[in-house]
Parts: structure tokens; sequence; C-alpha cells
């Protein structure tokens, strides 16, 4: 229970399905509240996705934030978890968004959000639309694309050169903000799964708590990270 | 027909910081007061209470404290050419919501303006003339000089709890600290906050340099403190969720840690929340207000209540639009120049600069929203505008204070937004980066100002509030010179990588990065009614009862985090309403 | 449980001694200890003084209901009590008592119908009053307060003490000190503190043990035991005398601030004591709380006029206390999982030095609730946190969260263990199976 192995590092391409198996076997379950299994992501039922707009953002997700290299991936961290359940509450539906009409999508990006479609409206709208783009451009949708050329599409969407409705174009904008935040939140909202993107960076969490480490300088914080629900690792 | 509540001595619109200052002094006077709050009610525990609040993605990037745009937004363009559209999504600025207002989530960084700040138009022209007053700056003078609002700052960072060191006691300048602020009557209340290791780094630079560091003044608690109400903070942990958080540890400076449990025990004293005030209602004659109109969101009914005095303390923003769509002054209205209300309103200029140092380690994590070291050697009292070509200054400061790793990674320029690079990048740089920030004034033009949209309306149909706004070339020019300054001192710190981050002439206001929630003006305060909506008591020159408190009342920004300057101000107001004005309700000028 | 039997034992041996004397001879009230002009008026506001000096609010008043009006539980070892309305309605409360009915229930703890009150009502102590101090009381619950009509629950208890002419028998055991307050004469100041202690204060009715009958062992200064400390529902009240109690290491004015406040550089009033200030001793003047304390003291103290304000640093880890603080400032990932807890949970507020902050954080490091004979406190505070009333001169409400979502029973085991030996204390560790039952109640 004392002992807690750092994040070990994970060279080579993890298969998501194998991942949150093989990684809730290495990375310790310190506390009774992370003992329970989780679903193999192949497994989730997603909450809002439907089949092949998850298929899509497990399959998008696990090149913004690749397995491959020392720390987690995407999907060993769960992300797209984060992200199903993200659109399928009060930030999908943008809430606390003001939505009124009238509608400019075409402003001037620095106006801000201006599409009259709330981010989870926008996943589904712009998941075909980018796969349309995809099998024009390479004949097969992006879940079949090899990585390289699912890099290229994705660089492509990145930068304005996949032609969406103006209501879309913040599409890569929030994927990619929502895979860095389900990469970085507290567990508890489904992502960085057992804090292995807090291990990895050495951010302690929920702690919270350094009043004796202002004055510490130059030395590198060593304790693992909480989490809100008492997670360690 | 809207209901109608039993009349008070004086109703209070919001309570954050001014309507909680206004609401104890005015109780603690003997009068029946009510407080009106949009929000909800919040206390430390159990609204951020440990280890909850410790969320950032739904404090820091849902922002769960803060005002939806659902429930009151405004427009934004960024010329008389541009079709305003609504501020849907937060960005630029982040109003609060709640009890305690933005008072719960700010930083904690609390300073005095500087006494030139205040007077900025006289110090400007005996020194350098008119003539360099760019085409289109309304430089003004407050109405209020620092002499007379020393004790007001004095008593409010009594208060507010502030952990500091005076660099200028009674006009002597004191080791260790700012020696270029204005006269200060007593020390801070609490001994300065200790130094990390970025803020020591930057302090050796700047002493290499000749210049005058200091451990910035902080609205978070060095040590346990009794504030003169008797209300206590808790020694701040470092835990490095100040802004956009509320404070679970009792540490940071807020109505909660340092007024309303003290208010909440006064039996004339009473407030309700979910209460969205409508408008102020006039009496006949147009001089006098006679009470407010809100919205009860439980009852979901109109409420009239009337009152004796009434007091603005909403959000700036919230207090110009509530005051525009009240009559409570004539809208300015830029082609003609007629009008005050909506005028004069400002911002902030910031920039900064990142280094990275493969082999430190900064533990970004540990740190408070006030915490590091500052300078005040480029501030508006140090610079020769004659010579530099612009009206303005900055304070800089460097300081871990926060850590988060959704909203706070940098990465050298040149590491890929995403995968494989992205990935390898922030395991190498995080906690190996620090920072300079450049915290500049915002001067108010003619045109940059708030008025009422035509097309969008709020919830209750009310028109919104138009914002015009952009940077404008006197600012710019001002950022760009911290730029140059602080590069090489950036340099001399020898970084393995340095980036700047200014905004450089012929940039455009964008709303989707946060970039301050210090926005100024609007209703602001003058020594004639023809160049203002309120006179230095903050009382509105079109109705003696009514005040309106907090930013809006700034001539132009200061160099400055806010809360020092209205503070001092909200404190001069009550005391004026206090001893001038119930004996005799009148103009007070 | 032992002690229960015991107490059921001995009270049904002394019932069935004393039955026929007891069933037979007509009730007596104690004579007044002293006699009040017959045109004697209280002065303005004594008897509300006296009131709040009694704390008869913190029984009186159920949760959210109106103030006196009764209804509030009160469990005792015999089972729940509840308290009885003490508003002037004629029908459920008092409003047709006599003063020598009223005086009758304060001091010999009968009833206005000759009924013998629960000794839930600490008329032990009461009985110590003064005679002006009961009738100014009798005269502000007459005249000042606003009559509640509220019927108050049937209090029942089972066998014996059902049966009124047991608290008799308990009552001839109890009240073995005349009415009346004797002063011991140290200094008028100690003196008054004294008074204050033994009568409307009810000290010990917590901080004295209890004698195998559940009378109170030591009532009045002199008596061997008197506030040598008492188990009250699982909670140590601390001794308030000797050597070794907290207020013997205390200034006189840290003392009186903890009465008036809640909260000192020491200690916060957590519980029942919380309660105490909050009905009580917040409205007490700083003379009367300087007076208690310097009784306590032994040593006259005087009040302080308060600062403006006040910055207090917390102090650093004493010497007991280095190891512990070091060790955690470390903060390795190869701690044991009790400090690792403590820093995950706990250092927040009460820092790796275990001391805390002045009058905000209360230290844990040698603080008696946490290295208690009891393990009910640290661990009930552990689960379900604590806070510290809004008083008159410290409005700040002050609360510790609870854990009990964030920590199961072996974590909460493991932290309890911890912080009951870091910094040099020296107290068992607490199991698994104690924070269980804690939880459940």
């Amino acid at each position: 229970m004392s002992h807690h192995p750092k994040y070990p590092n994970r060279r080579g391409f993890l298969k998501a399905s194998a991942a949150g198996v093989a990684l809730s076997g290495i990375a310790s379950a310190a506390t009774a509240q992370d003992a329970m299994p989780l679903p193999a992501l192949e497994d989730y039922s997603p909450a809002y996705l439907k089949a092949e707009e998850w298929a899509f953002v497990m399959a998008a997700t696990a090149r913004l934030i690749p397995s491959e290299g020392d720390g987690p991936g995407a999907l060993e961290a769960r992300v797209p978890v984060f992200i199903d359940l993200q659109l399928a509450g009060d930030y999908g539906t943008a809430d606390d968004w003001y939505m009124e009409g009238p509608h400019d999508a075409n402003a001037d990006f620095q106006l801000g959000w201006q599409s009259p479609l709330s981010p989870a409206q926008i996943y589904r709208a712009a998941i075909p639309a980018f796969d349309t783009w995809c099998t024009e451009t390479y004949g097969v949708a992006f879940v079949r694309l090899d990585a390289a050329q699912q890099d290229e599409a994705l660089t492509a969407l990145q930068a304005g050169d996949v032609a969406l409705d103006a209501e879309l174009r913040d599409f890569f904008t929030i994927l990619l903000a929502n895979t860095k935040e389900g990469y970085f939140a507290d567990p508890m909202y489904g992502g960085n799964h057992q804090m292995q993107a807090w291990s990895y960076i050495g951010f302690p969490g929920a702690r919270a708590a350094y009043r004796e480490w202002p004055e510490r300088h130059n030395i590198k914080y060593p304790l693992g990270p909480v989490s809100i629900n008492g997670e360690r690792a | 027909m809207a209901r109608q509540e039993k009349k008070k001595d004086v109703v209070i619109v919001g309570l954050g910081w001014t309507g909680s200052i206004a609401g104890i002094e005015l109780a603690r006077e003997g009068l029946d007061v009510l407080a009106l709050e949009r929000g909800h009610d919040q206390a430390t525990v159990p609204d951020f209470k440990y280890p909850n609040q410790i969320d950032e993605l739904k404090y820091g990037v849902r922002l769960k404290m803060m005002q939806k745009p659902s429930q009151q937004t405004l427009t934004v363009r960024r010329n008389a050419g541009e079709t305003a559209l609504p501020y849907r999504a937060l960005g630029s600025f982040l109003p609060g919501n709640g009890v305690g207002g933005a008072g719960t989530h700010w930083n904690g960084l609390n300073w005095r303006p500087q006494p030139e700040e205040l007077r900025l138009r006289s110090y400007v022209t005996e020194n350098w003339g008119e003539e360099i007053i760019p085409e289109g700056m309304d430089l003004g003078d407050y109405p209020v000089t620092y002499d007379e609002l020393e004790p007001f700052f004095t008593y409010f960072e009594k208060v507010a709890g502030i952990a500091g060191k005076a660099g200028n006691l009674n006009g002597q300048i004191q080791e260790g600290g700012n020696p270029f602020e204005g006269w200060r009557s007593e020390d801070y209340p609490m001994p300065p906050q200790k130094t990390t290791y970025d803020s020591a780094k930057f302090r050796e630079a700047c002493l290499a340099a000749g210049y005058h560091p200091f451990q910035a003044p902080a609205g978070i608690a060095s040590t346990a403190y009794v504030n003169p109400y008797g209300m206590q903070m808790g020694p701040c942990n470092y835990c490095g969720f100040c802004e956009r958080f509320g404070c679970y540890q009792y540490s940071k400076s807020s109505p909660q840690t340092t007024i309303l449990d003290a208010l909440k025990m006064m039996p004339n004293f009473e407030y309700r929340t979910e209460s969205e005030v409508l408008r102020v209602e006039m009496a006949a004659d147009g001089k006098t207000a006679t009470g407010v109109t809100y919205w009860d969101e439980k009852a979901q009914e109109e409420v009239f209540q009337p009152a004796d005095i009434v007091i603005l303390s909403s959000y700036q923003l919230n207090n110009v639009h509530l005051m525009m769509l009240s009559g409570l002054g004539e809208i300015y209205n830029p082609l003609t120049g007629t009008g005050t209300l909506g005028k004069n309103y400002a911002y902030q200029m910031n920039g900064g600069v990142s280094m990275f140092f493969k082999d430190a380690e900064f533990n970004p994590f540990v740190g408070h929203g006030a915490n590091g070291v500052a300078i005040d050697d480029f501030s508006v009292n140090q610079n020769d505008f004659g010579a530099l070509g612009f009206i303005g200054g900055s304070y800089w400061r460097s300081g871990t204070f926060n850590g988060q790793p959704i909203r706070n990674m940098p990465l050298p320029r040149g590491t890929p937004s995403w995968g494989a690079g992205w990935k390898k990048g922030v395991g190498e740089w995080y906690g190996h980066a620090m920072s300079i920030g450049s915290h500049g004034s915002h001067m108010a033009y003619r045109n940059n100002h708030l008025d009422l949209d035509p097309t969008y309306t709020d919830r209750h149909g009310r028109p919104m509030m138009r914002m015009t706004f952009d940077w404008q070339d006197n600012d710019l020019r001002m950022n760009e010179y911290m730029k140059s300054q602080m590069e090489p001192l950036a340099a001399s710190m020898n970084p393995d990588i340095m980036q700047s981050g200014f905004k450089g002439i012929g940039a455009h206001y964008d709303v989707r990065p946060y970039q301050t929630t210090h926005n100024t003006g609007g209703h602001s305060m003058s020594e004639a009614p023809q160049d203002g909506v309120v006179n230095k008591y903050s009382q509105t020159w079109k109705a003696h009862n009514v005040f309106a408190m907090g930013a809006g009342n700034f001539v132009q920004n200061t160099q400055y985090n806010p809360t020092g300057l209205l503070g001092g101000l909200a404190y001069h107001t009550v005391n004026a309403i206090r001893t001038q004005y119930l004996s005799n309700p009148r103009p007070l000028v | 449980m032992n002690t229960f039997l015991r107490i059921i034992t001995g009270l049904v041996l002394l019932g069935i001694a004393g039955l026929l004397a007891f069933i037979f001879v007509p009730l007596q009230r104690s004579q007044p200890a002293q006699q009040l002009a017959a045109d004697w008026q209280p002065a303005e506001g004594q008897g509300e003084y006296v009131m709040h000096a009694s704390d008869c609010v913190a029984c009186h008043t159920a949760e959210g209901g109106a103030p006196l009006a009764g209804g509030r539980p009160i469990s005792s070892p015999m089972g729940t009590i509840w308290s009885t309305n003490i508003t002037p309605d004629t029908q459920t409360g008092i409003g047709d008592w006599s003063l020598d009915d009223f005086r009758g229930a304060m001091i010999d703890g009968i009833a206005a119908d000759g009924t013998h009150l629960y000794p839930a009502m600490p008329y032990e102590n009461y009985r110590i009053l003064s005679e002006e101090d009961i009738a100014a009381l009798y005269h502000h619950l007459i005249n000042n307060v606003e009559p509640v009509k509220n019927t108050v629950q049937e209090t029942g208890l089972p066998f014996p003490f059902n049966l009124r002419w047991g608290i008799r028998a308990w009552n001839w055991l109890a009240l073995r000190h005349g009415p009346g307050f004797a002063a011991a004469g140290t200094s008028e100041l100690q003196d008054r503190g004294q008074y204050l202690v033994e009568g409307p204060g009810h000290c010990a009715a917590c901080h004295s043990p209890r004698t195998d009958f559940m009378t109170q062992d030591g009532v009045q200064d002199g008596d061997k035991n008197f506030l040598s400390g008492g188990v009250i529902g699982g909670w140590n009240a601390p001794p308030l005398t000797g050597d070794n109690s907290a207020v013997a290491n205390w200034s006189v004015a840290e003392t009186a601030d903890y009465l008036a406040t809640g909260r000192n550089t020491h200690a916060g009033a957590n519980g029942e004591m919380g309660l105490v200030v909050q009905h009580s001793l917040q409205y007490l003047t700083d003379e009367d709380n300087i007076a208690i304390a310097s009784y306590l003291k032994g040593e006259d103290g005087e009040v302080i006029e308060s600062a403006e304000f006040k910055s207090m640093p917390d102090a650093p880890a004493n010497k007991a206390g280095e190891a512990t603080a070091q060790m955690l400032t470390q903060a390795s990932p190869d701690m044991d999982l009790g400090p690792r807890l403590y820093l995950d949970n706990c250092s927040g507020c009460h820092f790796v030095t275990g001391q805390g902050a002045p009058e905000i954080f209360p230290p844990l490091a040698g603080n008696p609730l946490v290295t208690g004979s009891e393990v009910k406190p640290l661990i009930s505070i552990i689960l379900n946190g604590a806070d510290i009333p809004s008083t008159r001169k410290r409005p700040a409400h002050l609360v510790m969260q609870g854990y009990a979502d964030r920590l199961d029973d072996a974590e909460v085991a493991e932290l309890a263990s911890f912080i009951r030996s870091a910094w040099g204390n020296n107290a068992s560790s607490v199991s698994q199976s104690d924070v269980a039952g804690i939880r459940g109640q």
C-alpha cells in the first residue's frame, strides 16, 4: 500500500482494448474506491456518442495524444470516456452559454463562439463531414486510415484545409481542447485514468497543500498525486 | 403587478466586495439594510471546501463560479463599423456570480494606485504638456486625491488582510518595500509572503540590473489573521488554486473571509439571493430613486423593493448596464460627444516573457494568486512619457501562481500542439518554465465605450449592453517598450529557451483567450456632471440617493489590479454617506 | 456497558432499600438561600444575563424551534430526555409557575406539579445560584419572553428510570450540598469566577467525573474530583484543574478568549463545548470570562483591550515534533500510509508541524482531543468534520469539512493512528472497527 510505482515507461503502441485492462493491473490501485475494474474502452457504452462517433473519437484522440513514447496516450488515460461524458453533460449542451440568435457563424474568429450549435451538436455534425472529406481524399473513413494518414488528415483539419460549414469550424479546436482536458482533468470525469497523466508530468493533483515547499528551491517535489476522491499514485 | 416588499433604509445591488463593505458599514450605522444578490449564496464550507474545490476542469475550465452568459452577457465589437455579437462563452474576462462576487475567485493582488495615476492628466500636462496626449484619448484626473483616499486604502488593507512590506512609510523609503509606491500611513497588516524559486531568480536578476524588487502585496494571508471586524484568515498553504476558485483555506481575502459572517450576525441586515435587480425606479421628478425592481428567481415574479438609498455594487459591466436601463445618466455617444454613461471604458494591457530552464525545478503548483516578486521600475511614475512616446506604465512580477496542467502548460515555441511531439514536450517541460509578467495601464479613449445593443436582448427581454473596444496605439507602444526592456532582463537569467508574448501595434481585441477581469469605467467619477456619471463620493449626478461603486468609477485604468483602488473608494464613499449624507440627504458636491 | 449495569444494579438496590420511605414521605422544597426584600426588582437585563450564563437556551430549544420552547432531545445513559418548554405559555410552558415553583425546579429538581425533573436538568449546579439570580431569571422568563405554545414529546425512559421516585433516590445522593454559594475567598475576581463555574455555568456537569450512580463526582470547589475531567457521549470533557489540564498551560487571557469565542491559539471548541460557547459564554462580559479563567487557573488576570487587527505567525514544530515535521516535509513516495494520508488530507490546515495556526486551525500536536482516552472525537471529526460557531467577538463560522466520502474505515484508522503518535503524541492506535462503529452512528 505504501509503495507506488512511478508511471511505467510504455514504449510501443498499445491497442486500446488491451490498454485499460493491462494498466489496471500495473498501476497500483491504492484505495478501495478505485478497485472496481472499469470496462475496456471497446466494451464501454457511450452516454452520448453513437457507435461510429465513438470509433472516431477513439481513433482521433489516439493520434492527438498517441500511446508511443513516454507517458500515457489518450487511450490509456481513457480520454474518449471523458469526452463522451462531457458531451452528455451540460458542457455538451452549452447550458451556460448564450445561444440565442441571430447567429453569424462566419464572424471574425476573435469575436468568439458564434455557432448556433452546441459542442455536442458540432461533434455530431462534424464527424460525418470530416469522414466525407477523408473518403474523398483517401477513399476510406478516418478510422480506417493508417496512423500517418490520420495525422495528415488531422493536420488538414486543424489548418482549415477541410471544408466544413462555418458553424462547424471550431470542431478541431474543441476536439483538441477536450482531449487535453480529458488527459489532465481529475479522474472522476472519466479520463486521466489512475492519474497517469499527472504522474507523468509530476503534478500532485488535488493535494493542494504545500506550505513547507515555497522556500525549498530547485528541489523536485517527489510525492505522487492524489485525486479528489482520494485515489493515490 | 409587481409584489411590493417593506421599505428599507438602504438597498444594495450585488453582494460582492463593495456591497459587503457598504452593507457592514451602513448596518453598523444602525440603518436597515437589504442586499439583493443575483446569484446563489455561498460560504467557504460547503461551497469552496476541500477537496471538491481542487477541480481544474469544473472551476478553471468550465468556469462554474462565474456568471453564466445564458443568464447575463453583453455584445462586443472592435469598432463602430463592426456588428457587435454576443459574448456567448466566457473568455477574455470572467465576471463572478453569487455572494462574494468576483471577490471570491480573484488572485488576491491588492495594489494602491500611484498618486500620479489619480491625477494623470495634470501630471502629464505639468511635465510634458497637453500636446503629448494623443488624439482620441480621454485622459482625466480622478476628482479625489491619493491623500484623501490614503486612510481608506489603509483601512481596506486591514479589513482585507493584505500581506506585504511598505516601501514608503510617511515619506520614508523602506528597505525591501516598493520605493515607488505612494506614501502609506502604516505598514501592511501582515508580513510579506515567502519567495518561491522563480521569484528568487527574478529578484536576483533585478538586483543585478539595478532595479528595486519587492514582494508583491497579497490579499493572501501569510499568517493567521484577525481583522477589525473580528473576521479571520488562515495562513496560505500555497495550494495554487486562487484564480477562478474559492479558497478552501480561509486564506484568500474575500467578502466571505473578511466581512460576511460579521455582517450576517447583524439583525438590521438582510440579504436575498437569486434576486436580480432589473432597474432602479425613479421618483416622478427624476431627481431621486424610490427603490429597485428585481426578479425573484424562486417566486418567478418581479418585486418592487422601496428604499431611501440605493447602492449599486454589482460587477462594473452590470452596474453600467443597470444604470443605462434605469436612465441614471445619458448614454455616451462618441460621434456627438454627448452623454457620459458608458464612457471611459478601459481594460488592461498585459504581456510577458516565458523562460525555460532544463535543469531547474520550479514546482509550479506551489504558489498562490498573488505570489511573487515585483518591480515598479517601469511604472507610471517612473516613465518619461515625452521621450518614450506613450502615456502609461506597468508593474512586472514573477511568481508561480497556478500549475494546473490543462491551462498552464507553457511549451517552447515550435512544440507541436498535439501528437507525439506534444506529449514529449509536456513531459519534458512541465515544471521547468517560469515567466515574468507585465501588467500595464490602459487609458480611456473616445472609441472604447459601452452602450445598448440594437439587436440582442437578455432573458428578461431587456436590450443587452454593447461593448465597443479595441487596443489603441498608445497602450500597444507601452507594451512594446516593456518587451524591449524585459527581454534583456530575462536573457540575463540565462534560460535555455525564452519567448515573449506581447501584443504589438496592429493587434486587435480577441475575446477568446482569458486576459483579465479588470473591466473599468463606464460610470466614471468626475469633478463636474458633464464629465462623468458620479461625483467623488460615487454619488450619481442624476439622483443623489443612488451611489454606484466599484471599478466603474475609474476615470482610466491604472497599471494595477483594481481591487485596492475600488476598496479604498468604497470606504471613502460609505464614510461620506455616514458622516455627510445621512444627516442631510442631498447632492454632496 | 459494565458501568451501565453497575448503575442499574446500584439504583435498583438503592430503590428497594429506600422504596417505602421515598414513596410515602411528602416532597419538600428547600428554602431560599437568601431572603430578598419584598420590593426587590432585578436590574435591567440581569435575568437575561443569568439565562445566558446558565445556558438555558441550548437545552430548552429544539433544532430550528422557537427559543426556550423545549423539545430538544438530550441523550443520557438512561435514554433520551426531551427538554421542556420554559416560555411563559400557561398550558405548555411555565406561565403559571410561581417564583417558589421555579426555585423548586432550579434547586431541588421539583416541577410545579410536584413531580421530579430528570437530572438532565443540572439542578445539582443551579442550586448554587444566588436567590437574586434565580429571581431575576424567573422574572425574565415570565415577563420578557414571548409565550410559545409547544407541547414537547414525553420523555419515556426504560425501567427503572421511568419511575420518578427513582430520581428521588438519586437526588438524595446527588444533592448533598445545600442551596447557595460558598466563596473560597481567594480574590473577588476568582470568587466571581468560582460562582459562575459552580452555579450558572454548571461546568461540573461535564467536566467532573460521574459516580457509579451517575451523580456528579465533585460539584463544588474543594470536592476531590471537582472538574477533574469527564466523559460525555464518548467525548472527553477535559480536566479544568490540575497541572495537566489545558487551562493550567494557557494564559488567563487565552482561556477567556476560548470561552468568549470558541477559539484561541491552542484549541477550537467542538461539539458540546461549541454549543456552550454559542449559546452561553459569548454573551458573558469580558470581565466574567476573565473571572472564570482566573478562577480555573488560580491566578487573577485582567481584560486586555483587543487590538484593531492581529497577525499571528504559526508556530514551527516543537522539539518533540521535529522528526515528524521533517519526514512530512521530505514528501517521500516511500512514506507509510498514515503520513501519506495526512499529507493528502490534513496538512493543508494543520501543517507538517502539527501546530496548525493560531485561533483558526487547532494544533494536533499535544491536543487532548487528539490524544484522549476516547478515540471517538478524533474519528468523528475526521469523518464528519467540525465547526466553531459564529460568535460576537469572532463572527467567522469556521468549518472543517468531513472526510467520510474520501476515506474508508481502514484509511481513517491509519490516519488517526498516525496523528495520535506523531509529533511526540503518544496515544493508542485506532482500529478499523473503531472507525466502522463510529461511522455507523
